[in-house]
């Protein structure tokens, strides 16, 4: 795909992602203690863990949802540490939510546009540009690419629960980001079309190059997309590696299944 | 026959009037989920800014430019970093009263420094009417009606058929989205701001020669513009069109029909029967509540 995105600058090409020992307490809670670990460029690596491990918490305190309590997170050699999403999503970096984030009013083509829009030409220039601002046709293929054809021109509030999950997966890859945050993309998807969004994600990394970081409790899902694992629990990562490796643990399956 | 065709066309001219004040209710809570108590002194605000240029020997039409801009200053900007932005943040509770306070403030302050008379204010339409099938038509009704259906168009097409526009109702809709996809939220809820100051303008404009320049006229048109966002939907701004429109013509019709006493009541009465018929508005949409 033709590069619509943000300007990658100088960094182009060394997209890279260092979290160095983050951490979110609430007050005796500590949500994330302490948390590293890096992303190569084109890399793909997945965060396991079971609920309330502080995963989403760690994606948001990366993502400047929140402000981290310590510690600091470097990307292409930038501190990002407390920048807000704009700021990030003016570097590339861009991100799913656990729940659904559509533009529920407008057609499913208009919700890819908009995710790439402010990308494109000047402030003044944006105020009274045509509607498609020459992204339709990146649009068309992404839709085309999330088999969304039959729903394109319909409001996206009106489509059903794992239709909408997939628009929203476009559309953090609509702006081409170096870095992409997806937070449990399978959830709500349809069982038959977890297989299918794997293969999209794979197709998205070859085809664009970003690195992925992918929360998620499918754990076939998971261990088939990402050649590299970390899994955490009460905010600390507990193991991280192989696939393979990660789930052999046998702290993680105690974890995971208790004693 | 005749008689009811003219006062529906007067009504719907004068909702007209109502409705590009409700809309500027609408777009504000879908934006920045403000509701300005204070819209009504938005207002009578510009009208005593256009007279005070006129009396300075401004004409009308640079009258009326001059005041868009300080209203976009004043009203838009000022109003959002003075008063939205440092309030919102506590809730839709401590804004509104935040509100209420500007519209008392703003009635004092012209009162005390200007006059508590009503001064007249010079229409932009010529005096007179035509007739066409039988029924008599005001020039300034048919002018407010095709002034404000312009606006209307023009409002509409900048938000469906432009990138800001767009922009503007992704962050109406997901702001945290918005944001993430870089949209500048702040900046697209200031257009929201400027755009409701110049539709406070215009509004000002169709109806001071009517209302008169007066430092309470702000009430009643601040008034039935809620009510008329309420009943046709707040999240709606199609809603607050019909809101305005239905206010206006039953307004009219009740005044001819059944007495002049009972017309300011008409909005409220219609208020009513919707939010207890249809809570959500006539075109309004129910909206879901993350708990």
């Amino acid at each position: 795909m033709s590069a619509a995105g943000p300007s990658h600058g100088d960094n182009a090409g060394k997209a890279f992602l260092e979290v160095r020992e983050v951490r979110k307490h609430y007050g005796a809670i500590k949500a994330v203690d302490g948390v590293s670990f890096k992303v190569g460029p084109g890399e793909i690596v997945g965060v396991i863990g079971p609920n309330g491990s502080g995963k989403t918490t760690l994606f948001n305190s990366i993502l400047g949802q929140i402000r981290p309590t310590s510690g600091s997170v470097e990307f292409c050699g930038e501190d990002i540490t407390a920048m807000s999403p704009l700021e990030l999503s003016r570097r590339g970096v861009g991100r799913t939510f656990q729940t659904l984030q559509v533009f529920g009013q407008l057609p499913v083509r208009d919700n890819l546009i908009v995710a790439a829009q402010e990308f494109q030409g000047s402030l003044p220039g944006r105020l009274f540009a045509a509607p498609d601002a020459g992204l339709g046709e990146r649009a068309d293929r992404m839709i085309e690419l999330f088999r969304l054809k039959h729903v394109a021109q319909l409001p996206a509030g009106r489509l059903s629960y794992g239709q909408q999950k997939l628009i929203d997966i476009a559309m953090a890859f609509m702006p081409n980001p170096r870095l992409v945050l997806l937070d449990e993309p399978c959830a709500g998807v349809n069982p038959s079309l977890v297989d299918q969004l794997r293969e999209l994600l794979v197709e998205l990394n070859r085809s664009q190059g970003g690195s992925f970081v992918v929360i998620e409790h499918n754990m076939d899902f998971i261990m088939k997309l990402c050649p590299h694992v970390i899994c955490m629990v009460e905010g600390k990562v507990l193991s991280e590696g192989k696939p393979a490796d990660v789930q052999a643990n046998p702290a993680v399956l105690e974890a995971y299944l208790g004693n | 026959m005749n008689e009811l065709i003219q006062l529906i066309v007067s009504g719907t001219a004068t909702g007209a009037i109502y409705a590009l004040a409700a809309l500027g209710f609408t777009l504000l809570w879908q934006a920045s989920g403000t509701i300005n108590f204070a819209q009504g002194d938005f207002v009578m605000l510009p009208a005593f800014t256009m007279l005070f240029c006129m009396i300075a020997g401004a004409p009308l039409w640079l009258a009326f430019l001059a005041t868009c801009v300080a209203a976009m200053l004043v009203l838009g900007v000022g109003f959002k970093k003075v008063i939205v932005d440092p309030l919102i943040r506590h809730g839709v509770i401590p804004l509104v009263i935040a509100t209420l306070g500007v519209s008392m403030a703003l009635k004092t302050i012209v009162r005390a420094g200007y006059s508590a008379e009503a001064h007249q204010f010079p229409a932009i339409f010529p005096a007179g009417q035509f007739t066409i099938a039988g029924v008599n038509v005001s020039w300034a009704d048919l002018g407010t009606l095709v002034l404000a259906a312009v606006i209307v168009i023009a409002l509409q097409t900048f938000v469906t058929r432009t990138l800001t526009g767009r922009a503007m109702q992704a962050v109406a809709q997901n702001t945290d989205a918005a944001r993430v996809l870089g949209i500048d939220a702040k900046r697209m809820v200031l257009y929201t701001f400027l755009i409701n100051a110049i539709l406070a303008v215009v509004t000002a404009l169709l109806i001071t020669p009517t209302y008169l320049a007066k430092f309470d006229m702000g009430d009643s048109i601040g008034l039935k513009a809620f009510f008329a966002a309420i009943i046709g939907g707040f999240n709606q701004t199609r809603g607050a069109l019909l809101g305005g429109v239905l206010i206006g013509v039953l307004e009219n019709l009740v005044g001819f029909y059944w007495s002049p006493a009972y017309k300011e009541g008409v909005a409220l009465m219609l208020f009513l029967v919707v939010i207890l018929w249809r809570p959500e508005g006539l075109l309004g949409k129910v909206e879901e509540r993350k708990v």
